[in-house]
């Protein structure tokens, strides 16, 4: 009976950590492009514009909830939950950190929800479907912006996703298992999957970009050419799960990247901190060096992005493949 | 063979990312830079220089008597005959002669701030001074009389300008304003 408590307190809490994790990084990355532009940011609700994403939200959620009049009504509806909750149920299987035990009632807590064997293997399945809510969504919308965003969306994700598992296989091939827990225990004390697999980090991250549909590769949103892309007859609350979606697919893969590549909870022994803030402060610099590029380079052409995933890095995350059985052997 | 080895320092350049690296090295420092905005409303605030032409002010001299003359050169020189000048007999001994401008009003909403009025004065009575937030609530507040013309600017006519200085938004039904604090300077950038 406590057991199950136990889990939907955590789901719970996970749940409403991510629910609110747009407020701080709207205002992040809002802050991140004022700076490295020389400007300051939003400066004018609260000190230092703190306030800005209560704005922001309060703002969104009195709007109205356009729905276009030839567009598939249900569809239209449905797309945005579709595709939020995907990157919410990815956090299911990811460990923040390993056992602590509550005082008092002497009772040890896992911090994760699930240990799953093959929890790669579902993390990258389900972040995959994320993308059916941004094709819904531009298919539902009947206009021609969104319903090419949500086309390059579903061409993206098949060329970048097959890079990304790939480059992935690495890492299982080295620590033989694909339960994430055993990945990061794996990596204790500085054996960290990013000395052994660099290019493989490499291909993740660039995958990973794309995935996430951040800049340079965010062409399903295209403002120069399409308006919004998929989520342009999105408005409301309808237009906030998308971006919902879009910051916790930023954290989750950033999330993942640490998990894997970053040893996870593991920091130097040196500095005595908790896990779990190695584990915050490897998550944050991730999302930081997404909102960087972001903010430094400009878009890749369609033909581009699609030449980039076939013809480099497919090819060369089957390479790293073959050198880490190679070395593995 | 120099083609070859360019090509091949391409190819190198490209597998190693040297050209990302490069741009996000660019804009790091820019992100811990010092901003180069300017807080305007809330914060801070732009003080001209002396040159500048903004609202109108009418200047006394030494003795506090009214250097205007009314000689109505200002209105006839105006290109959009925005400023209306009625004479008057001086008796109390306001103005440095025995005519003085009855009435001088401006009005702001027509004014192009040419500055040929101030070119026009024999007394160097008006000037346009370095004023600029002049929006209000209501059309009658941009129409401006003589006398509150004569009441000096907040800015001291004798300072240099070309610096921001400390301020702070004050919005009342007489219209907005940025009440600016002198003491505290800074260059600008």
């Amino acid at each position: 009976m406590l057991e199950v408590l136990l889990i939907i307190l955590k789901v719970v809490v996970i749940t409403m950590v991510m629910f609110s994790l747009p407020l701080p990084l709207t205002y992040m990355e809002r802050k991140v492009a004022g700076h490295i532009q020389v400007r300051l940011g939003p400066m004018r609700v609260g000190p230092h514009g703190i306030l800005q994403p209560f704005a922001d939200m309060i703002k969104l959620l009195f709007k109205e909830d356009v729905v276009p009049a030839k567009a598939d009504a249900w569809l239209f509806r449905i797309a945005p939950v579709v595709s939020m909750i995907p990157v919410f149920a990815v956090f299911a299987t990811v460990p923040f950190g390993d056992k602590f035990t509550i005082p008092f009632i002497n009772k040890e807590v896992t911090m994760y929800i699930a240990d799953m064997n093959v929890g790669i293997l579902y993390v990258l399945a389900v972040a995959g479907l994320s993308v059916y809510g941004t094709i819904l969504g531009g298919w539902a919308s009947n206009s021609k912006y969104a319903l090419l965003g949500g086309l390059r969306a579903s061409a993206q994700m098949i060329s970048y996703e097959l890079a990304l598992s790939f480059s992935c296989i690495g890492i299982v091939m080295v620590v033989n298992s694909l339960s994430l827990l055993d990945i990061v225990k794996s990596q204790a004390g500085w054996h960290w999957n990013i000395f052994y697999q660099p290019l493989g980090f490499i291909i993740f991250f660039i995958g990973g970009l794309a995935e996430i549909n951040r800049i340079p590769f965010d062409l399903i949103e295209d403002e120069g050419t399409l308006g919004a892309g998929y989520h342009a007859e999105y408005s409301s609350m309808r237009f906030a799960f998308f971006m919902l979606t879009e910051y916790v697919a930023m954290v989750s893969m950033s999330v993942i990247m640490v998990l894997l590549y970053f040893g996870g909870w593991d920091g130097p022994s040196f500095i005595p901190l908790p896990g779990i803030i190695w584990f915050i402060l490897k998550v944050v610099f991730f999302v930081y060096v997404f909102m960087w590029t972001r903010f430094t380079y400009p878009r890749y052409r369609y033909d581009q992005l699609m030449s980039i995933g076939w013809k480099i890095l497919l090819p060369l995350s089957l390479v790293n493949i073959l050198i880490t059985g190679l070395v593995v052997i | 063979m120099s083609d070859k080895n360019r090509s091949l320092g391409r190819f190198l350049k490209k597998v190693f990312f040297v050209d990302l690296i490069q741009g996000l090295a660019i804009t790091l420092p820019y992100t811990f830079s010092k901003t180069i905005t300017l807080r305007y409303p809330d914060d801070e605030k732009w003080i001209p220089y002396k040159r500048f032409r903004g609202l109108h002010t009418l200047n006394k001299n030494k003795d506090g008597k009214e250097l205007c003359v009314g000689c109505e050169l200002c209105q006839k020189a105006c290109p959009t005959q925005c400023i209306t000048v009625i004479p008057g007999e001086d008796k109390t001994g306001k103005g440095i002669s025995d005519r003085i401008g009855y009435r001088w009003e401006i009005d702001l909403l027509r004014c192009m701030y040419c500055g040929l009025c101030e070119d026009a004065c024999p007394t160097e009575a008006l000037k346009l001074g370095r004023e600029y937030e002049l929006a209000g609530f209501s059309v009658q507040r941009q129409i401006r009389t003589k006398d509150e013309l004569l009441n000096p600017q907040e800015i001291p006519v004798d300072f240099e300008g070309g610096v921001i200085v400390k301020a702070r938004l004050v919005t009342d039904d007489k219209g907005i304003k940025v009440k600016a604090d002198m003491s505290v300077q800074k260059k600008w950038w």
